[in-house]
């Protein structure tokens, strides 16, 4: 017993826990170093360095029809087939005893092709003997060839019965092959001919034919693309309407900018052998704030004429139409000015407005296109006051306050700044939308005005050490948190007079950033 | 059990010959530099204020080491011969059991080392760290055997089965931070490994304890005796070590917004991880206990001398253990009480003042020692009691 009171005594100077082990340790996270230059920011517009300025080429494809989306046929099945009036006895091996051409008239509705050349698609065959004896079918597309070898199949189908008909089946590529469709005189549109040869196995028995047996053959058409079509296009109306965004746009809440004058052009362009009516119904412009404008011009509205596109193949002259719009012509500037990042144009384009004034000889090659274009270029230069972006991230920094954790924090923005723009920057700490925390940096990060030029790259730039200090109240709620707002306004002040002026962007501009982490931790091993 | 217990007391009763029981009992901890109030907080928890911390780190060298003990220990000296023919050898022996628990840590690091991770890296940036020299190991097992005692010269000899319930062993062998003060860039370069034993894994092995009186045959004369004694000379099996290697070196500056945009956080620690030269690998692997040697002068309860010096020395068959050496004296304050005062320096820790007191009761012995009772850097605490019946 006094043993183990000795054992009990011992024990109790390793006595249970009573609280968690833990202390202070201070660290600098390294969490972002990168250079932002232009590059980052129009990935799909051309830069162009100009007299140590940056001219911005902005380009965009709203519309491109090729011959494939003006001209199509649909999936077409044709069947040829031979039926004999009477029973024909003892027919001879070798018996050839039928050979004749069928037109097929294709259903296109206001377009009458004459000639076509297939781009991509197929023809399925599928021919059907009924007699008990082997059957040679030939089958001859008259207006199909390829390097001027006529569309022509040979098939051996084994004996078959009038109740089950042996099938044999075949899909066959259809790409490089010319279709005529202007019939066998050559006048007509829309025709495809056919023509079924039937003989009888040569090795084979000598056999009946009952009038009961049907010998055919069907052909289908399928996922027909072009690259040369011939004829009349028909006058089919093209109407709709095109949305695009301009980047970063969006992420404006607030403030203005000014631009210097500038222009921008719509082009038409008609690359078939048609005439073609376009109409630019509107142009229209909605910024974040919900403030719509519409291009005013004399060229917005009316309906305008192309002349067909000249010359063949290769040498094809698309024609064109160029609607410019000016500070003389237009509002162009203020359009712009309106920061509009949600863009919408309406539009009509009508082939052969007049009807079949060409005597079906409208033509469209691989190259033929039927664009709309938007094209504008300016010297990047703005003024802005007060030019407010916002965007939003998610958050997840969970962490369990009985573990070690982080007891406070301050995010260090260390920044070379060759931009003639002004920074302030605010973050909002939200929970499911609603904001629990504001935190305001220290400083301004400065603009390049502000600071000298430097002798190796010729750039005017600014550093600037900017602190934002999570308050201890916000860091105990970070776990609460699930998404942060970080707004930027910029402005492009006049270091002397105070005053917001417009300021050309500098060939080669950057913003090089480190960001970095002070945590004040908490260690509980 | 009762019946059980009452039955071995009547039989060691009939037995006419005397038998003991000993008990020890101790834990100590101790650094070459770290303040006891740091390691306190491991021990009972709170919190480690900064300025303790800081009294630390000035005391650190560029070595250092802390390290903790504890063990229980307890043997049965039975009455029963290993022969009763008198001629043979075995008639000086008594058959002797034992059994015992003990837990071993030990840690040599850098100053910077510690100082990384008590403070954190801001307040060195700027400045290269040395990582390297790190060791670490840590043991927890215990053991049952039996062996052979001679009660004229008081030594004996015990062969244990060990069972060890936790290993870990971990060294950088080379290791440098260096965080750049302007970009916070962290240049990370370790060469080291470590490895774990699964809590689940089967570890089993063989100890001995040898205590080898020689000198004196009779401590009351005016010769001396010396006791070598060897505890936990062994080594266990374990079925399965979790091995980590690392060897390489880490840039790390931040990210691009690109690839923050692009990458996740798994892949941006494996990316790590790949830099470091990560490597793992599971199998089975030898364990060395921490074998415990003392060679030390015996200090006789009957000697006729009131002031009596005591000294010896001690090591063990670890890396992060420096040989401790202690001498003192020992004063007989009553005939049932005696009572030393010495130093000690070694093991864990620097030099630091020892006391212990003894006291004899009419079937007993209790001694009560500290090895650290000015509580330098860390605690010490003994305690054994002997029972003779």
């Amino acid at each position: 017993m006094r043993c183990l009171g000795i054992l009990i005594i011992a024990l109790s100077f390793f006595s249970c826990k009573k609280e968690a082990t833990r202390w202070q340790t201070d660290w600098l996270l390294p969490v972002l170093n990168d250079t932002l230059s232009l590059a980052h920011l129009y990935n799909d517009s051309t830069l162009v360095t100009s007299n140590n300025q940056i001219d911005i080429n902005l380009s965009r494809t709203l519309l491109d029809l090729s011959l494939s989306d003006i001209v199509k046929i649909p999936d077409t099945a044709i069947t040829q087939q031979y039926q004999s009036n009477f029973t024909v006895n003892n027919v001879t091996p070798g018996f050839v005893f039928v050979n004749n051409i069928k037109v097929h008239e294709l259903d296109l509705s206001d377009i009458q092709l004459k000639k076509v050349r297939v781009l991509s698609g197929q023809i399925q065959l599928k021919v059907y003997n009924p007699l008990n004896t082997g059957v040679m079918y030939q089958i001859e597309l008259p207006g199909v060839s390829k390097n001027g070898q006529v569309f022509l199949q040979n098939y051996t189908v084994p004996p078959g019965t009038v109740q089950h008909p042996t099938v044999a089946t075949e899909n066959i590529n259809l790409s490089g092959y010319d279709i005529d469709l202007s019939g066998q005189q050559g006048l007509e549109f829309n025709q495809l001919q056919s023509k079924l040869t039937l003989k009888t196995d040569p090795s084979g028995e000598t056999v009946s034919i009952y009038n009961n047996q049907v010998f055919k053959f069907e052909a289908s058409f399928k996922n027909l693309r072009f690259d040369y079509a011939k004829g009349y296009f028909g006058s089919a109306l093209i109407a709709g309407q095109e949305q695009f965004t301009l980047p970063y746009l969006d992420k404006i809440t607030s403030g203005s900018i000014a631009l210097p004058d500038l222009s921008l052009d719509l082009q038409i362009e008609n690359g078939f052998k048609m005439a073609l009516r376009a109409q630019i119904e509107s142009l229209n412009a909605t910024n974040t704030q919900g403030q719509a404008l519409s291009l005013s011009a004399p060229s917005i509205g009316p309906s305008m004429y192309l002349a067909p596109a000249v010359g063949t193949w290769n040498s094809l002259q698309p024609s064109t139409l160029t609607l410019h719009f000016d500070q003389n012509n237009s509002n162009i500037k203020s359009y712009l000015e309106n920061l509009g990042a949600f863009q919408q144009v309406s539009y009509q384009l009508q082939a052969n407005p007049w009807g079949n004034t060409a005597a079906g000889h409208d033509e469209a090659f691989a190259h033929s296109r039927l664009r709309l274009k938007v094209s504008a270029q300016m010297p990047m230069a703005l003024s802005a006051d007060g030019l407010t972006l916002q965007d939003t991230f998610a958050l997840n920094l969970k962490q369990d306050l009985s573990k070690s954790h982080v007891t406070g924090a301050t995010v260090v923005l260390n920044a070379t700044n060759a931009f003639p723009l002004a920074c302030d920057l605010v973050l909002y700490f939200m929970k499911d939308g609603q904001i629990l925390h504001t935190v305001v940096a220290d400083a301004q990060l400065a603009s390049a005005l502000m600071g000298q030029i430097d002798p190796a790259d010729g750039l005017l730039k600014k550093k600037s050490k900017i602190q934002i200090v999570l308050p201890p109240a916000l860091v105990a709620d970070l776990q609460d948190l699930n998404e942060i707002a970080v707004t930027a306004t910029f402005a492009t002040t006049d270091p002397n007079t105070g005053l917001a002026v417009q300021e050309h962007i500098q060939a080669n501009a950057f913003l090089a950033l480190q960001l970095q982490l002070q945590l004040q931790t908490q260690i509980r091993p | 059990m009762r019946n059980l217990l009452f039955l071995l007391l009547v039989g060691l009763q009939s037995v006419y010959a005397q038998q003991t029981l000993l008990l020890d009992t101790y834990g100590s901890y101790n650094s070459t530099g770290v303040r006891r109030q740091v390691a306190d907080a491991f021990f009972y928890g709170g919190l480690i204020d900064t300025s303790q911390i800081n009294r630390s780190l000035a005391n650190l060298n560029q070595r250092n080491t802390f390290g903790l003990q504890m063990g229980l220990n307890a043997q049965w000296q039975t009455p029963w011969l290993v022969s009763k023919d008198s001629k043979k050898w075995g008639s000086s022996f008594r058959w002797i059991l034992g059994a015992g628990i003990y837990q071993y840590a030990g840690l040599q690091f850098s100053k910077d080392l510690f100082g990384l991770v008590f403070r954190g890296g801001l307040p060195y940036a700027g400045d290269t760290l040395d990582l390297s020299n790190l060791r670490a190991e840590a043991a927890i097992f215990s053991k049952i055997g039996f062996g052979i005692f001679n009660p004229e010269t008081k030594s004996s000899f015990l062969l244990h089965l060990v069972s060890v319930q936790q290993h870990l062993g971990a060294s950088i062998q080379k290791g440098t931070w260096l965080q750049d003060q302007s970009t916070a860039q962290i240049d990370l370069a370790l060469n080291g490994k470590a490895a774990f034993m699964a809590s689940a894994a089967k570890t089993y092995g063989v100890a001995l304890d040898i205590d080898y009186r020689f000198g004196a045959s009779d401590s009351t004369d005016n010769q001396q005796q010396f006791q070598l004694l060897i505890q936990n000379l062994g080594v266990a099996r374990s079925a399965q070590t979790t091995t980590y290697q690392l060897d390489g070196a880490l840039a790390y500056g931040g990210y691009s917004l690109a690839a923050w945009q692009q990458t996740s956080l798994e892949e941006l620690t494996s990316g790590f991880l790949d830099s470091l030269g990560y490597q793992q690998s599971v199998g089975p692997s030898w364990v060395l206990l921490p074998a415990q040697i003392r060679l030390s002068k015996t200090l006789a309860w009957d000697s006729p001398q009131r002031l009596e010096a005591y000294y010896g020395a001690q090591f063990m068959l670890r890396q992060t253990y420096t040989p401790l050496i202690y001498a003192g004296a020992q004063l007989k304050v009553k005939k049932a009480w005696h009572t030393g005062l010495g130093m000690a320096y070694g093991g864990f820790g620097g030099l630091r003042l020892q006391a212990y007191s003894a006291f004899r009761f009419k079937r007993s012995e209790l001694l009560l020692r500290s090895d650290n009772i000015a509580l330098q850097n860390g605690a010490s605490l003994y305690l054994q009691f002997r029972c003779d019946f």
